[in-house]
């Protein structure tokens, strides 16, 4: 403490000089001349007592107004709590702020909702930014995003935090913190830092290399482990109900039941006191409208204890048609195709088949048809194939030898147009930047063994997009799309004996691309908080979510090609989707991660930088000045109060006892 | 002479409302401007009205053209106009130089102020007056005298006089003054008592009762500052009296409705007593205006037409 802090905060010694100046006049009554004192009774421990009170409101404020002007005189070096940016040499400052809006945050903490407290602590911080000072605010709910880029306007930065609402998603903290770093990286401020205002729930995460924004971790009570169990998912199976529940720790599960809201017959079934994911099934009962399950007792978050169930076609229903003569592998089993499927998506409704339907109504309840080295497609089948796909279906046809045997009559439509020819030599391996969009498994495609390929030629592909290609440039990978669903046509089939496409990470990367092309055109019943759902085009899309109207954009696809339409649902409940007319009701759950991840510790790095920034002064000088103007006003409008009280009391008593006056 | 009465002597403050003689005009033309006639009717100048005849009545008035015409016997009646005599009696004791923050000086200075108001108009209408003190220095007792040259002596006297003296206990003192007063007052005068009624000593009401007897007029006006009216105070108060050594310490709040009640009976007291006597007892605030106050006196003795 500087000698400039002591000598103003000295100046808070006057306040005993009203308190001495009362006692004083408290002691000794005035004393006056007055010719009539004969006729004025004694009353002095009366007159004591109630100096004594009266005066008690204005000592007080008198005393409050004199402490206030010393704060006020040393405010420059007074500490707050509350949150401030410790600037090293006074220097402006770019921080990125990564506030955490996924589910987990919603969480009812030791100081309110947490997501409440993270924005708070925003505010705090942005109050205390000045001119020069860069933010960057970036949103750590799946998938991270940048809420405002880095600027100076101020203004800009309390607008987009003032936006900012809760949600369900899951948490991308470390995709956040790398989107923040790099929202800052190019500016030209000294001192730049990621403030995380979340509960750290997530991956760890470090402290970046030399030369990155360090971490800010300023509320560390945010990361305060809760207890908590959720539903986040519950399906009809007939006449069962999977319920599935995850819960923080065993302290969490004990003694709680999840039970069928309104099903007065059934009884709750009671979760397993353990951690973790657990799955429940109970008796579903026809009766009831829209059910929901929900878990009894209390917990940190009670948004995430009711969840509607979802209907029974919420698994992704998936035909197959592979021969399992020509398919299978050589250890034995379902063929490759199937495997492959269940493995990546373990509860698609497998329905393998060994011929393609000839009524669209046999693809019901199925949102993707997976066709391995197709021998041609009947126009029945065909027919009902198209309806199919156009009705948001997607196929997927793997072209095999047998594309050179098809029957009289039958052809590869809508797959490819014309004859397609095998061409069965030594094939070069796949063009693997034309892969690339798979992700790290497109670099298993190197030195593949392949005994031979379709040869689609571009004249036969009715306007496909290509997608993938050899290292010669023929097409491997071609998409169509037709009515709301699409065709993928791949010029390698599924067995092993033409080739080991499908023993390498890139085959199983390529069916879930299927899968989830499936899930978007189909638009599965059941999915998670934050995750897109994707429509047509042209179709004509209204949502109502649990919260009113979901709003519908358009956006290019990821992989190139035309655009589409896409909503995004950040909230748990029950959706209506009308796509042309058809509703359809969709479940939005929450990821059960944001349940079972428990928040990390802060990063060491992160809490010192913590220490320095609390230890931050803030100027309080605004608020201590109207405290001390509402002080004045104070005492000011009371003493003009008794003065206009005492005169009114003194007129009424003259005209009371002397009305000839 | 005791500091506080010292202290007190240099709140009287003529400069602010001299010349006296200039603003006891000043009132005396604000209430009214010109003689008073006697209720007394007989022989006189100025024809006053007639009525009927009644046994007894002198033959020299009936009216003989009333009688003519109308054979109704008539009596012509006439209007005297007399000389009454004024008499101010003025309380120029220590407690009448207080003056309190609310009132624009002294109650002596107001009472001056309303003594020579009077004594203009009292000249005007072609009256006598004469002025009595009890209390004070430098007084000067003024025999009946009229004309302008009365008035000058008047505010003369009025202006030389300093309030002093303690009363509380000089009963004869007060006596002497009752006592000038009675000599100089024949039957039909008007006397009028100037004086703040307070630290007087036993025997005061009675003593000053006796001027309203032998068909004098006895008005007393009591004069107040403002702050014994109301009691304005606040707070713890340690009050010491003028006169006497009476000292009291109390809570104002708590002691108002009692003071005031205290004031209005001793008022009570004063009035009953007046009354008895022909008399009658007016109030006065000092920070009240003086046309309203000569009025108020006037209306009391009954001297306005």
């Amino acid at each position: 403490m500087s000698f400039l802090v002591a000598a103003a905060l000295g100046v808070g010694l006057f306040v005993a000089i009203p308190i001495a100046a009362h006692l004083l006049r408290r002691g000794r009554a005035r004393e006056r001349d007055f010719p009539p004192t004969a006729l004025v009774p004694a009353a002095r421990s009366v007159a004591r007592e109630r100096a004594t009170l009266e005066d008690r409101l204005l000592l007080a404020i008198r005393a409050l107004l004199i402490a206030c002007l010393a704060v006020i005189g040393a405010t420059p070096f007074v500490q707050c709590s509350r949150l401030s940016l410790n600037r090293s040499a006074g220097a402006s400052v770019a921080f990125a702020l990564v506030v955490d809006d996924s589910h987990s945050m919603r969480a009812l903490g030791t100081d309110g909702v947490r997501f409440e407290r993270a924005l708070r602590a925003a505010r705090e911080l942005l109050a205390s930014a000045r001119e020069g000072d860069a933010i960057a605010i970036v949103l750590a709910g799946k998938p991270a995003r940048l809420a405002l880029a880095a600027t100076t306007d101020l203004n800009a930065a309390r607008r987009a935090l003032s936006d900012l609402g809760e949600s369900d998603r899951s948490t991308d903290l470390e995709a956040a913190v790398s989107l923040a770093r790099t929202s800052i990286a190019s500016l030209p401020h000294h001192d730049k830092r990621v403030v995380l205002l979340s509960d750290l729930a997530a991956g760890a995460l470090s402290d970046g290399a030399e030369g990155q924004a360090p971490l800010w971790a300023p509320v560390p009570e945010l990361a305060t482990p809760l207890e908590n169990c959720a539903i986040f998912g519950a399906e009809r199976r007939g006449r069962r109900i999977a319920a599935h529940v995850a819960c923080t720790s065993p302290a969490a599960a004990a003694g709680r039941a999840v039970s069928l809201v309104g099903d007065k017959s059934g009884k709750p079934v009671p979760l397993a006191s353990r951690g973790g994911i657990q799955e429940l099934g109970l008796d579903f009962e026809p009766k009831l409208e829209r059910p929901e399950l929900e878990l009894n007792g209390g917990d940190a978050l009670k948004g995430d204890d009711r969840c509607p169930l979802a209907a029974e076609s919420a698994a992704l229903g998936v035909m197959v048609a592979a021969d399992v003569s020509n398919a299978s592998a050589k250890t034995g089993g379902p063929p490759v195709l199937e495997q492959a499927v269940a493995a990546l998506e373990s509860s698609a409704a497998l329905h393998p088949i060994a011929l393609l339907p000839d009524d669209a109504n046999e693809y019901r309840n199925n949102a993707l048809l997976l066709l391995d080295d197709p021998g041609g497609i009947t126009p029945e089948a065909r027919s009902a194939l198209v309806s199919f796909v156009e009705r948001g279906g997607v196929a997927v046809a793997f072209l095999g030898p047998r594309v050179e045997q098809t029957p009289l009559g039958a052809t590869l439509e809508p797959f490819v147009h014309g004859a397609v020819h095998w061409e069965a030599k030594a094939i070069g391996e796949l063009n693997q930047a034309s892969l690339a969009w798979l992700g790290p498994e497109a670099s298993s495609v190197r030195d593949l063994k392949l005994a031979g390929r379709a040869g689609l030629s571009t004249s036969d592909l009715f306007g496909a997009r290509v997608l993938a290609t050899f290292a010669d440039g023929q097409p491997f990978l071609t998409e169509r799309e037709l009515g709301r669903g699409a065709l993928f046509t791949v010029a390698l089939p599924t067995s092993v004996e033409h080739g080991n496409f499908p023993l390498r990470p890139a085959f199983l990367a390529l069916l879930d691309h299927f899968l989830d092309e499936a899930r978007d055109h189909r638009g599965a019943t059941q999915s998670v908080a934050g995750g897109e759902w994707t429509f047509p085009l042209g179709a004509s899309i209204a949502i109502d979510g649990p919260r009113g109207p979901l709003a519908v954009h358009e956006r290019a696809r990821a992989a190139g090609g035309s655009a589409l339409k896409a909503a995004t649902p950040t909230l748990t409940g029950r959706y209506t989707v009308r796509i042309d007319d058809k509703a359809e009701e969709r479940v939005v759950t929450v990821d059960p991660g944001e349940i079972t991840t428990l928040p990390q510790k802060v990063p060491e790095s992160a809490a010192q930088k913590r220490a320095s920034a609390h230890a931050g002064s803030v100027d309080a000088s605004p608020e201590l000045g109207f405290v001390a103007l509402a002080l004045l006003a104070l005492e000011l409008g009371l003493r003009v109060f008794r003065r206009v009280t005492r005169e009114r009391a003194l007129s009424d008593t003259k005209t009371a006892h002397h009305p000839a006056l | 002479m005791t500091e506080p009465a010292r202290a007190l002597r240099k709140a009287l403050d003529w400069g602010k409302l001299a010349p006296l003689r200039l603003r006891a005009k000043t009132v005396a033309d604000g209430v009214y401007a010109g003689g008073h006639r006697s209720r007394r009717r007989g022989a006189g100048i100025e024809f006053g009205g007639q009525r009927s005849y009644v046994p007894g009545d002198d033959l020299r008035f009936i009216d003989r053209h009333a009688l003519l015409r109308h054979g109704t016997l008539l009596v012509r009646q006439f209007e005297t106009e007399t000389d009454r005599t004024l008499c101010l009696l003025v309380d120029a004791s220590l407690s009448m130089s207080y003056r309190s923050e609310q009132a624009p000086g002294p109650k002596y200075a107001y009472a001056a102020l309303i003594a020579a108001a009077l004594c203009k108009i009292a000249v005007g209408a072609g009256d006598r007056v004469s002025l009595d003190w009890f209390g004070g220095e430098r007084t000067v007792e003024l025999a009946t005298a009229g004309g302008r040259e009365a008035f000058e002596r008047v505010v003369g006297a009025l202006e030389t006089a300093q309030p002093s003296a303690d009363l509380k206990s000089d009963l004869p003192a007060l006596e002497r003054a009752v006592a000038r007063v009675e000599r100089r007052a024949g039957r039909g005068s008007t006397v009028v008592v100037l004086s703040d009624l307070l630290d007087l000593p036993e025997g005061a009401e009675a003593a000053i009762g006796t001027l309203g007897v032998r068909g004098k007029t006895l008005t007393v006006a009591r004069v107040l500052d403002p702050s014994e009216v109301t009691f304005p105070f606040t707070g713890p108060l340690h009050l010491r009296a003028l006169e006497g050594d009476t000292r009291v310490e109390t809570d104002a709040a708590a002691a108002r409705p009692q003071y005031l009640a205290a004031l209005e009976a001793e008022a009570s007291r004063w009035s009953a007593r007046l009354l008895s006597r022909g008399g009658s007892l007016i109030l006065l605030d000092s920070a009240d205006d003086p046309v309203k106050a000569v009025r108020k006196i006037l209306d009391s003795v009954g001297g306005l037409a």
